[in-house]
This record gives structure tokens, sequence and C-alpha cells, in this order.
């Protein structure tokens, strides 16, 4: 989740608020708040962007205070210029805006950057989907903006923080920007560019050109979002215009966009989302009466513009709330207003008892039964380590596409390497060692499925077949399933030495002396048998001899 | 009258004597009296001693035994008794050489004794007897006779043993012996006996002898052997805890795949595929089979795809959404029995493991448990499932605290945060009601509450332990002895 730095200072004052009052009042938009020297660092959702600066967290929290209302939509008075796009195929969406008095200084320049970052990470996709330039708009060579791609060979500019022109290509190569997003607009060759006349002024998504450098001083912003989804970089736009226009005195001025097949439109578009909400369903929803003049008032204090009508309220919510989907997320910020502590709550009432499933019931039995014969319960996970399962030989498994760590690569495919592994590390506690494992393993196949079974082990100076025998026999037998004997071979344990009891035709447990070559192989020096048994056979042969008490789910 | 407080030993022993007859004696004759080995006996009658019952004297003894030129002389005579016969036979007196001739080397030393003896002389190459023959034999004899008295068992004193040492004949060793005498009547001594034992024996009852005997007292203040119990493991005693909770609360547990499609761990929670929880470093996926088939569910695929695209505004691939990888969240379960489209009312709950790609450190594995619940009728309410997360908490002793949140396929959303008994908050649920995008992709026309927590982290809380590695330790001697709680639920 991303976490963003403000200097409290200017919290305080964007808010009239102390950093303890802020605090509470973030935590009731989500937020998650911790104050670090001169900094508060705030945890914000990615649903809500609008709130990744400053003036975005003041005018939340002075909804919910009761000191703002509603959002005021700006007058939209000239157009600044043109963009032509050429709609690069790589990257063929560009919006752009232009917004007057900002006046940029330090602290904010800070900020700026900041929102820009995170914007860029969320909404934007690590810049994938959409990327934001923002130039000092006084510095722009002229108004006439394209957006075109060009041979990175051929485009010469002097990237942000350079003191020289370079060719493209070199500038994708020596920064870090180029490094990490160089790839995600090349086309061979070939790379989208934005130009002011005829200077390069952005190389999207990677880097800025130092001509429109933002600084100290900047009064007047121009910003550009490109990217890959119109509606994204058309949203973007929207939630970085509305949070400079909280800048006091700024105005916003458009583009006209022109773009090969369409009709020019202006940008941003800045268009409120608009929806109709039904008192009653929102208050069936929550549990709680609320009219519908009460639930303007909430969204007011949200930052809505909301109006009560009969029944249902209608709603216009301010463009940069891009978490506004439909109804529901109003009713949600109906909640927030009402407080969650303040909604209530309705104890459950409990009519019908509720059911295990019979792999949890069994499980549960099994367990007491191990525990009467002395073994003790182990819990490993079922990703395991794949020199393991070679050692113990069972080659058959599922694998990991995209492991972080070799040892947790695979999944156990059965649960005897597991409880050999735990074998291994006990061997020089005092014997004997016996313990069990209930849990799931991974069985390959297509799909891969995963089977609740349980493991025991035993190790000591002296054990075998028969000791593991007489443990897996009084267990199943205190519980009463049938089943014959069979031999079997199962891998890491000794052929003749190792039974399966089949059960109904399936193969209830299998059981045996582990192979010395296994042991030696896992530096084991004592004797070691162990067992298998697969829960879900007993599961369902329970459930078959006393019918099903269990409520499944049910088709309608 | 006193009494004699024995071990099983000691009394054995003098229940042995007693049968023998023995009062006194060497310790070899009380082992063959008692058939003990001498040791073990030794030190019986040492601590029998110390309680008076018996006497124990250690004597040194000297003894002298005959040495092989002994024993000759013990058969043939001595050299100058064999001398004396010679010249009783020959009148008196006899040559040198005649002598050396019959005796051989004997012919130095027989001459040498007779004549210190005073028995024989030798003059002018003549030894002659200087005493009657009678006299002289008798006289020649008396080496002989002590040695006889030496074979007898009473060994000669003063000059005779000397002078059988002096020649060699006999050898003289010292000996310990150790005597043993009963002080005071056996029969008597073992009817006032208490046999004292250190355990109760199926022998003692079957006999009744566990009248006659006393068992040792123990010093109380004195550790026991270490013993560690067979155990549990406390996070599954954990889980059990939490299935008991659902179970009370009438919830009925289901179970889905670990190896899941896309489709139900993401798409069906209406998490859009470019969403950054789908990624790469979050997410871990299976080599092989790289995809299910979508084929089972038709109509849900439909379904989702739609709500996708109207909702999301992208192209909805099904080729994402068949991807198998490993549940990253429980609610992958919760997404299939809603799939099914089960009657209302419903409560379901799971809990099972899912896996991220985390690296291993104390507080992030790859693979933990959770669990995850749906609750929903026509008329559910955000306000039910309030109320449910209240009960839930307050069943695990906890207070809850409530915060608004975000999930992509809840809304209303919600954390709730309890606190821990060290004054820590911890984020326990992540919970809300499905969105109705969620709900119109499953097929479902009422509403449904959802959510979901991870357990380990819980479990670590609750059991204040540090590391959530040590849940899945190895050390079965750390499992053993784990404390233990003892809880009313």
């Amino acid at each position: 989740m991303p976490v963003l730095r403000f200097k409290a200072e200017r919290l305080e004052s964007l808010t009239g608020l102390s950093v303890s009052e802020l605090e509470e009042l973030l935590f009731r938009l989500k937020c998650e708040t911790e104050k670090v020297e001169d900094y508060i660092e705030v945890e914000i959702n990615p649903d809500r962007p609008d709130m990744y600066i400053g003036e975005g967290i003041a005018r939340a929290v002075l909804g919910l205070t009761g000191a703002r209302k509603g959002w005021k939509r700006p007058e939209k008075s000239r157009t600044w210029g043109t963009v032509h796009s050429e709609a690069p195929p790589s990257r063929p969406f560009i919006a752009a805006a232009l917004v007057r008095n900002v006046n940029v200084d330090d602290v904010y320049l800070e900020e700026l950057i900041q929102f820009q970052e995170k914007l860029h990470d969320t909404l934007g996709r690590r810049r994938r989907k959409a990327a934001i330039g923002i130039h000092d708009a006084s510095k722009l060579p002229s108004r006439k903006i394209r957006y075109v791609e060009m041979n990175v060979n051929e485009a010469v500019f002097k990237p942000l923080g350079w003191e020289r022109e370079a060719p493209a290509r070199e500038v994708l190569e020596a920064t870090e920007q180029g490094r990490k997003y160089g790839s995600i607009a090349l086309r061979g060759d070939r790379h989208p560019f934005l130009l002011s006349g005829d200077t390069i002024i952005a190389m999207p998504p990677v880097i800025n050109s130092e001509y429109t450098r933002v600084e100290p001083g900047t009064r007047d912003l121009f910003i550009d979002v490109t990217g890959v989804d119109e509606y994204t970089v058309l949203k973007v736009l929207d939630v970085i215009v509305g949070g400079l226009l909280e800048r006091p005195g700024a105005r916003l001025e458009t583009l006209l966009v022109a773009a090969p097949g369409r009709d020019p439109f202006e940008t941003p578009r800045y268009e409120p989302a608009v929806n109709t909400l039904s008192a009653k369903w929102a208050s069936s929803v929550l549990g709680v009466e609320v009219d519908a003049p009460r639930i303007a008032e909430l969204l007011a204090f949200m930052g809505h513009n909301a109006e009560a009508e009969g029944d249902t309220v209608n709603v216009s919510s301010p463009p940069y709330r891009v978490d506004i989907l439909g109804p529901i997320d109003l009713v949600e910020d109906v909640a927030i207003a009402i407080g969650y502590d303040e909604l209530g709550y309705t104890k459950p009432t409990v009519s019908e008892a509720g059911v295990l499933l019979w792999e949890t019931a069994a499980a549960r039995l099994l367990r007491d039964l191990a525990l009467g014969l002395g073994f003790t319960e182990v819990m490993q996970l079922t990703l395991t380590s794949p020199s393991l399962l070679d050692a113990v030989g069972f080659r058959e498994r599922v694998e990991v596409l995209n492991p972080v760590q070799q040892e947790y690569s695979v999944l156990r495919p059965s649960m005897i390497p597991s409880v050999i592994s735990v074998l291994a590390f006990n061997q020089h506690r005092r014997k004997p060692v016996k313990v069990f494992e209930i849990g799931p393993v991974i069985e390959p196949g297509n799909p891969p499925r995963d089977r609740i079974t349980m493991g025991m082990g035993i190790l000591d100076n002296e054990v075998g077949y028969e000791d593991i025998q007489a443990a897996v026999y009084a267990i199943l037998r205190v519980i009463g399933v049938d089943f014959t004997p069979r031999r079997a071979e199962v891998p890491g344990l000794l052929p003749g030495r190792t039974a399966e009891l089949i059960h109904a035709g399936k193969r209830l447990a299998v059981l045996g002396e582990v192979d010395p070559e296994v042991l030696e192989r896992l530096g084991i020096k004592y004797p070691v048998a162990v067992a298998e048994i697969d829960v879900e056979v007993l599961a369902e042969w329970s459930s078959r001899i006393q019918g099903p008490r269990t409520q499944s789910p049910s088709k309608k | 009258m006193s009494e004699y407080t024995l071990s099983r030993g000691e009394y054995e022993v003098l229940q042995r004597l007693a049968k023998a007859g023995f009062k006194e004696g060497t310790l070899e004759e009380a082992a063959e009296a008692t058939g003990l080995d001498k040791s073990t006996l030794a030190s019986l009658l040492r601590l029998l001693s110390e309680k008076g019952i018996v006497e124990i004297i250690d004597v040194r003894e000297e003894k002298y035994a005959m040495t092989e030129k002994g024993k000759r002389v013990l058969r043939e005579g001595a050299p100058e008794e064999k001398l004396a016969r010679i010249l009783a036979g020959t009148g008196g007196s006899a040559p040198v050489g005649e002598v050396r001739k019959l005796l051989g080397d004997e012919a130095g030393v027989a001459i040498g004794q007779a004549r210190r003896l005073g028995i024989a002389e030798v003059s002018e190459g003549v030894v002659s007897l200087r005493l009657p023959p009678e006299e002289a034999l008798e006289a020649a004899a008396r080496v002989r006779k002590a040695l006889e008295a030496l074979a007898r068992g009473s060994p000669p004193s003063g000059e005779e043993l000397r002078l059988l040492l002096r020649r060699g004949l006999a050898s003289k060793r010292e000996e310990k012996k150790v005597l043993v005498r009963v002080r005071g009547d056996l029969r008597e001594i073992l009817s006032r006996a208490r046999v004292e034992v250190g355990k109760l024996t199926h022998e003692l009852l079957e006999s009744g002898a566990w009248r006659r005997v006393s068992l040792r007292p123990y010093d109380v203040s004195a550790e026991p052997p270490l013993l560690l119990p067979a155990r549990k493991h406390f996070l599954q005693e954990f889980i059990e805890m939490l299935r008991d909770i659902m179970r009370e609360l009438g919830f009925v547990e289901v179970r889905g795949p670990i190896v899941e499609m896309e489709l139900f761990n993401f798409d069906l929670l209406f998490q859009a595929q470019d969403h950054p929880a789908r990624e790469i470093h979050d997410t871990l996926w299976i080599k092989e089979p790289r995809r299910a088939s979508l084929e089972p569910y038709k109509e849900l695929v439909e379904r989702v795809a739609a709500v996708h695209e109207r909702g999301w505004r992208y192209r909805w691939s099904p080729d994402i959404a068949a991807r198998l990888l490993l549940r990253s969240q429980t609610t992958s379960v919760s997404a299939r029995v809603l799939a099914s489209r089960p009657k209302p009312p419903i409560r379901f709950y799971t809990v099972g493991r899912v896996y991220r790609s985390d690296v291993v450190d104390a507080t992030h594995l790859p693979e933990f448990h959770q669990l995850d619940g749906i609750m929903g009728w026509p008329g559910y309410s955000f306000r039910d499932l309030l109320g449910l997360l209240r009960e839930v908490a307050s069943r695990l002793g906890l207070k809850l605290k409530l915060k608004p949140a975000y999930f992509p396929f809840t809304e209303p959303s919600v954390e709730g945060y309890v606190r821990l008994p060290n004054g820590r908050w911890l984020e326990l649920f992540g919970a809300g009601m499905f969105r109705p995008e969620v709900l119109e992709a499953a097929g479902v026309d009422y509403p449904v509450g959802a959510w979901g927590f991870g357990v380990e982290r819980l479990a670590a809380a609750y059991y204040g332990v540090p590391d959530i590695r040590l849940l899945y330790t190895r050390d079965v001697d750390r499992l053993r002895s784990f404390p233990a709680r003892i809880l009313r639920r």
C-alpha cells in the first residue's frame, strides 16, 4: 500500500488541525499514520489517489469536520493550446491540461514529485498504463504540442538533469529511468515523444526534458498524461488537476486534442461521476435507517454534491474520486461519514448449529489417537525443497513457476518426506522420537489436487515395520474402518518392508521402513519407520456410513 | 523391642543365613551357605553390620605352603634322611664316593645337613654315623615330620618352621580373611525386621510380602527425571479453536483447492487483470500445467467477463483467468461457494493455507493460514457483518476497533483491529459486503458479507511468540515443552 510523506507543518496549516486530530480523522478515511520527525507518514489506500497530495488530504479531512461541503466545478476558461497526436502505436493516448497560479515552492515541489510518482505506481501501473509529465508552462516554446513517434537514434534532446543534448538512444541507455522504463513504449528504434513546437519536451513514459523543468518559483504548470488506456489517462489527469486546483487562485485551462480518426476533444475532461442513490437501498445495505436528506448531507461532507429528491439522492461526485464506480461506493462514503463505530451492530443469532468438514472431524479424532500412542504433532509448510524430495525419491511433484527461495520451490506430494525431515532434525533427542502431522499434500495432475493426509514417523535405536504397523493398526482398528494389507512400493521405503492398506479399492494408508540409502543421504543415523494415512478416504468412509449430516453448499 | 529396617537384599541374606544355620564363619563360608556371590554378599553384610545385626572381623593370617622341593622331601624323605638310611644299612659308614654314587646331586646337601645335625661325620673319605642307627634315623626324619605336619594342616612352629623356610621347603604368604558372626538369634531378628523397598512390585503384592515391607521415603525436594508429554501442535490447536468459534456461530465448514484458477482467486472477486496484486512479485504460479480448462464454468466466465469489461473498461482475457496459481487468499474458496449459488441464508467458512511471494523473515512466510467466511440472505446488512466481527473478536477475548478500508471486492469495506494483551493494536479482519459486481458475476441476488484474516500473526500474538517462523519449528522438544494454557472455551 502506498505510503506518502507530508510535512506536518504543511498539513497543519492546510487544515488548521493538530497532528493528533489529523491522525484520528485520517484513520476514519482508511489511512494509517505515523509521525516521523517533521513529517507525517500516511498509508493511503490505492482507491484514493486524490489524497496523494497535501491539498487532497485537507479536502477529505475538512469534509469530515464539516468545514467543507461538496465540491466546486471549475470554470472552464479558455483553451490554452493544441495537442496534435499521431497516436504512437505503443502508447496511443494523451491528455493534457494547464493549471495557472500553482506557485511552486520547495516544500510543494517535493510533494508534487511524490504525487506524480505514487500515481505512476498505482493508477499508472508503474508507468505502463499511464504516465505523467509536469512542465513549467512558461518555458514551453510553443502552444502547439505534438505527440509523435520518432527514431531514438535521430531524436535529440536534453533530458532532465543533463547539461547537454543527447540522442534518445543514449538517454535510454545512460539514465536510470531509461533502463527502468525504456522498454515500455519502445517499438524497434521508435519511441513516442512530446514536442512543443520543434523542441522535445518529454520522452514519455521515460523522462522529461531539462528545458521545461519545474522549480521553486514556477507559477503555471503544463501537465501531460500518456498511456495505453484512454480512460485511465483521462482519470489520472483529472486526479492531478483536482489536486492542483486546490492551490489558492489556481485556474484551469484546457487543451484541444486532435487524434487521427476522431473529432478533436478538450482535456481535461473533468466530468463528474453522476449516480442516483436510493435511500431505502442504502439503508438496507448498511442496516441503519438513513433518509434521503440525511444521505445528501453526509455525502456533502464526503465531498460530493448531492440533492435529495423523494427517496432518492442525486449525486455528482468530483472527477478526481476514481473510487466511485457506482452507488455502492457512495453507500460506503455514507457509512464513513456516519462513522463505523456509530453504525452500531446486530448481534448474530444462531438458529442452526454449524458443521465441520468430515476431514476436519476425522483429523481431530486422528490427532487424539496419535497423541494417545505418544506421537507429538508437528506442522510444516507444504512448500519444500527439491533436494529433500530428491533425497527421499519423490520425483513427481508440483513446482512453483516463480519461487522466491529454492528451499520453498516445490510442493510436497506426500507427508512422508516432511515427517522424515522432522525426524532427521530430532535424531539426537531422547528416543524414541515419534511425530505426526496432518495437513495438505499436493498431488501432481491436471490440475494438481490437494489432499489431507496424516504422516506418522518413529525414529529409534531399533525400529521397524512392526512398530509403525502396530501404531497404524491401533488407530484404524479403534476407528473401525476395514482394510486389506498388501505389499507396496513407495518412494523412499524399503521394498519387502512396505505395505499399503486398501479400503474399498482405495489406498487408505501406506507404511514401511525407510530405505537406509535414504537415511544415509539425509544424514540420519537411526532407523526410521513411517506411515501415511489418507484422511480423505477415512472422511469419505465415515460420511458414507453415517449419512450426510453436513450442509454442503446446495444449489438454488 | 527394636525393629530392624532392612532392604530387600539385606533381608534375603539374613533369610538364607538362617536357613543354612550359619552363626559364624568366613565370608567364603557365608557365601557358600547363602548361595550368593562374594562381592554382593560382602556389601550387604557391611550394611547389616552398620545396623548391628552381624559383626564383621577382618583377620590377617599367615599361611604356609609346601614348595615343590618340600613335596619331594615329603615323598622321598630329606637327603640327610636318605643318607642315614644308607649308612644304617652299611653298618654305620660308607666311603664318600659310594655315597655320591647313591645320592647323586643330593649327596652334598645330605652330608652337609647330616653333619650340621650331628648325625654323621666325614673323615678320610669316609662318612660315618655318630649316633646309633635308631637315633640317627629319628634325628634325620625331623624335616620330613615337620612337612607331614604342614601337609596335615597344622603347620609346625618355631625352629621347625624356620628350618623349612630356610631350606626352601615351605613358603609363607599372608592371607586376609573376613569373619562373619551373627549377633543374636537370626530367626528372631528376621521376625522383627521390616523390609524396605523402593517400589511396590507385582511380586510383593502377589506374595503378600508387601505387609512386611516398608516403602522407602523420598527426598521430596529432589527433581524427578525430565519427561515431556506428547502434544498437539499449538498452532493447530489455535486453528481448532477458531473452528469451534465458527461452529458455535452456526457456520458450515467448506474447502477449496490450493492450486486454484485465477478465475476464483481474482477475477470473480472483481480484481482487475492488471491489478498490482496479480503481479509476479506477489503471487506464486505453478509450472505445470500453466492453465486449467474454463469449460466447466462457461456461464460464470461470461458473467465475469461482462462485469470486468463494464467496470474496468478493458478487454478481459479468459487466458489469464485460466492460469493456475497457489491461491493467495482463501477468499477464493468463498468465491467458489458463491459461484455455486447456494440457497440463502448462508453461513460458510474455510480455513486453509495461502501462498505469497514473500521471503521468509520474522513476520513473513511464503505460506500461511487464512480463515475466510461468508454470510448472507435477503436483507443482510453491513451492521450484521459488524455484529459478527465483534462476536468473533469477543469470543477470542479481544476488543475490536473498526476502520474503513479498501478491498477490490467489497464495499463498504472494514478492517478490524484488536488490542493485544501487550497494548498493541493488531489488524485482525479484513471484511466487507461483496460488491454488486462480485454478486452479479457469481449469479447471487442477495447481499453477502465476507471477512477473513491471517491466522499465524494472530496466533503468534496470542501465544506471545516473537518470531512467526517459530510456529513451524521442527524441534520436537520445543513443541513438547511449549507452555500449555487452561482455557474455558
